[in-house]
């Protein structure tokens, strides 16, 4: 335990010594304190704590819309660009030196020649590695979960889901950069191939989602496409299309092995759960409430299935395998490296 | 606890076709200052890292502290300061040392004294608050030296300690070994500055192409080229210069080299010398300087493995 201790310890001391720690935490501040800005009125939305105005019908002081839009503000915007996007990115390039550092000749044998076995030290050495991120998140949702609370009345426990979710999604990339890292022994080379994992991951999970809407979100919603003029028509029912059916298959068959890092930030909005929300604006995007309109039940219906067309199981469950199986490499190669 | 600190019946390391310890075997007595000595590329550091885990030996029979070499707890006991050490630049001298009491599991109430009174030891009071990226090559062997005793092992590892540190801080680092062995403390050096191992060890080992050349005790192994030197007052005469190197004796100038165990073996040559009317002006008993040996060791191993 006292090792433990120590090893994640040294691991909060080298986080503060660098500078992209602290910058990524600035910037974190000032989007949290823009959050906080953002507050309600008779006429609709105010920012900079009331300075600028917005009118909107649906987000107005009361309505469970302008709660709901405060949540999906975080969800949908605050949490998918700057926290899994730039923080984690951020992250990386903060992160990927640990490993070719701590393994540099002169520098591993002093922690190996210890009492501590080389798994548990990797491991140790790994979750110290995943504060970056668990610290960055946790100081900004507790910054969102008060600003929530006092703009809505919500005191909603399940922001906190964003601290385990940011920092799983970091961990997949974060395995990636652990397990090239220690094979080469290269900072460039774990933050490239960490990078080019997120971009194959993206991909795929972009592509599933695109052939998902052709397939099956479209005709849901009562519109038909023609792919060969470009022209859409709105019907009562539309048919769906079996080709599309079967590439949507084959993409999701694909990418299942992939970390699903989108996908579980995706996710996200389905474990922050809020009464209001979840009953009244099922399918509701961030967009339409922007620009204060509401879609019709059997397009609402549609994006719900949409936004729900995962399991826990599919977008967890099988980028938990991933990151266990290059998890796992890297720690064979670690334990049985002469050094 | 009785019996040697290290006992290797077996060592062996392999890299692929390459050989780096063929099947080494060496006895470290407890509480004793042990030098193992060798060229660059002899194999030192790597059965330095065999025993302490860092590398994992092709085949390793052995004890280490009464326990079988690569016990996980046994290093616990042993303090080591690696060759070109490497100590995190967000670190301060303190932290350095307080990280390697708490990997050995020093309990969290012992260690700020243990870190006060080693940077003492160390000359590194005034310095133990300041980053490790301020500090010099010496000052960084002394944290180094620090952090190999806070758990206050029975046994310590020193890589070439003494590597890019000024003369000053040599004799320090040399006055800090003969503390510890004034501890008690069993302290393994390696190094290829063979004055500084001849001052503090009292067992040295020569290692050359993975393998052990000679062993020993320093008395015994410079002993063995015991000899004494003779000084005459002008140059021996030709005639019986002639008749002492047909006998098996040096001659250059004016010094006589006579290879004797003792001092009456010396005296046929005295009566020889004084008989040709040679005055001598000084007699003294030398010994093999440790470089001498380690040096006709290398090249016999050397010229024994066909190479140049």
């Amino acid at each position: 335990m006292r090792a433990a201790m120590t090893i994640l310890w040294d691991s909060f001391r080298l986080l503060q010594a660098k500078k992209l720690f602290w910058i990524a935490l600035g910037i974190s501040m000032l989007v949290a304190l823009f959050y906080a800005s953002i507050g309600f009125n008779a006429q609709g939305m105010t920012i900079f704590f009331g300075w600028k105005e917005f009118e909107n019908p649906l987000l107005r002081q009361g309505q469970p819309e302008a709660a709901a839009f405060y949540v999906l503000l975080f969800t949908d915007v605050i949490l998918k660009f700057w926290l899994a996007w730039i923080a984690v990115a951020l992250a990386l390039l903060s992160t990927a030196s640990i490993f070719p550092d701590f393994i540099a000749e002169g520098s591993i044998g002093i922690s190996l020649s210890k009492p501590v076995g080389r798994l548990r030290l990797f491991l140790l050495k790994y979750f110290g590695g995943l504060l970056f991120v668990a610290l960055q998140v946790a100081v900004f949702t507790v910054i969102v979960f008060l600003a929530l609370g006092w703009r809505t009345g919500e005191w909603n426990l399940t922001v906190f889901w964003a601290v385990p979710v940011v920092t799983f999604v970091f961990s997949l990339l974060y395995s990636v950069a652990v397990w090239i890292g220690v094979w080469t022994k290269s900072t460039l080379f774990a933050l490239l191939g960490a990078f080019l994992m997120w971009g194959v991951a993206l991909l795929g999970q972009w592509t599933e989602s695109f052939l998902y809407q052709a397939a099956h979100l479209v005709p849901e919603s009562g519109i038909e496409f023609d792919y060969r003029t470009g022209q859409q028509t709105e019907k009562d029912e539309v048919e769906k299309n079996s080709t599309a059916i079967d590439f949507h298959k084959t993409a999701k068959a694909v990418v299942t092995p992939l970390p699903k890092t989108r996908d579980c930030t995706t996710y996200l909005k389905r474990l922050i759960k809020m009464e209001e929300r979840d009953s009244m604006l099922a399918g509701v995007t961030f967009d339409m409430l922007l620009s204060g309109s509401l879609p019709d039940p059997k397009m609402s219906g549609a994006m719900k299935r949409n936004d729900e067309r995962h399991s826990f199981w599919y977008v967890f469950g099988t980028s938990a395998i991933f990151e266990a199986v290059v998890l796992s490499l890297a720690a064979w190669v670690f334990c049985r490296r002469d050094y | 606890m009785n019996g040697p600190a290290v006992e290797i019946e077996y060592l062996r390391k392999r890299y692929g076709g390459f050989e780096a310890l063929a099947g080494v075997s060496l006895s470290v007595p407890r509480g004793s200052v042990f030098g193992l000595l060798g060229p660059n590329g002899a194999g030192k550091s790597t059965m330095i890292k065999s025993l302490l885990t860092i590398i994992r030996p092709t085949e390793c029979r052995g004890r280490m502290l009464g326990m079988p070499i690569g016990h996980r707890a046994t290093l616990g006991k042993v303090g080591y300061l690696p060759e070109h050490a490497r100590f995190a630049e967000y670190l301060t001298g303190r932290e350095v040392i307080a990280y390697s009491a708490g990997m050995t599991g020093v309990p969290v109430r012992e260690t700020r004294g243990r870190v006060d009174r080693l940077l003492e030891t160390v000359g590194m009071k005034a310095w133990g608050e300041k980053k490790l990226g301020t500090y010099s090559k010496g000052m960084r062997q002394r944290i180094g030296l620090a952090q190999a005793l806070v758990n206050e092992p029975e046994i310590v590892f020193l890589d070439e300690p003494t590597d890019g540190v000024d003369p000053e801080g040599r004799i320090d680092i040399r006055k800090m070994i003969e503390g510890m062995k004034a501890e008690g403390r069993t302290v393994f050096v390696n190094s290829h500055l063979l004055g500084e191992v001849e001052q503090v060890a009292d067992q040295v080992a020569i290692l050359s192409h993975g393998k052990v050349i000679r062993s020993g005790s320093v008395a015994e192994l410079t002993g063995t080229g015991k000899h004494f030197e003779i000084r005459t007052l002008g140059p021996v005469p030709s005639v019986l210069r002639e008749k002492l190197e047909a006998a098996g004796l040096q001659v250059a100038g004016d010094k006589v080299g006579v290879p004797a165990k003792d001092a009456g073996e010396v005296q046929s040559v005295i009566d020889a010398l004084r008989a040709a009317g040679v005055v001598i002006r000084e007699l003294k008993e030398s010994r093999q300087t440790l470089e001498e040996l380690f040096l006709s060791a290398v090249q016999g191993a050397r010229q024994e493995g066909g190479q140049p």
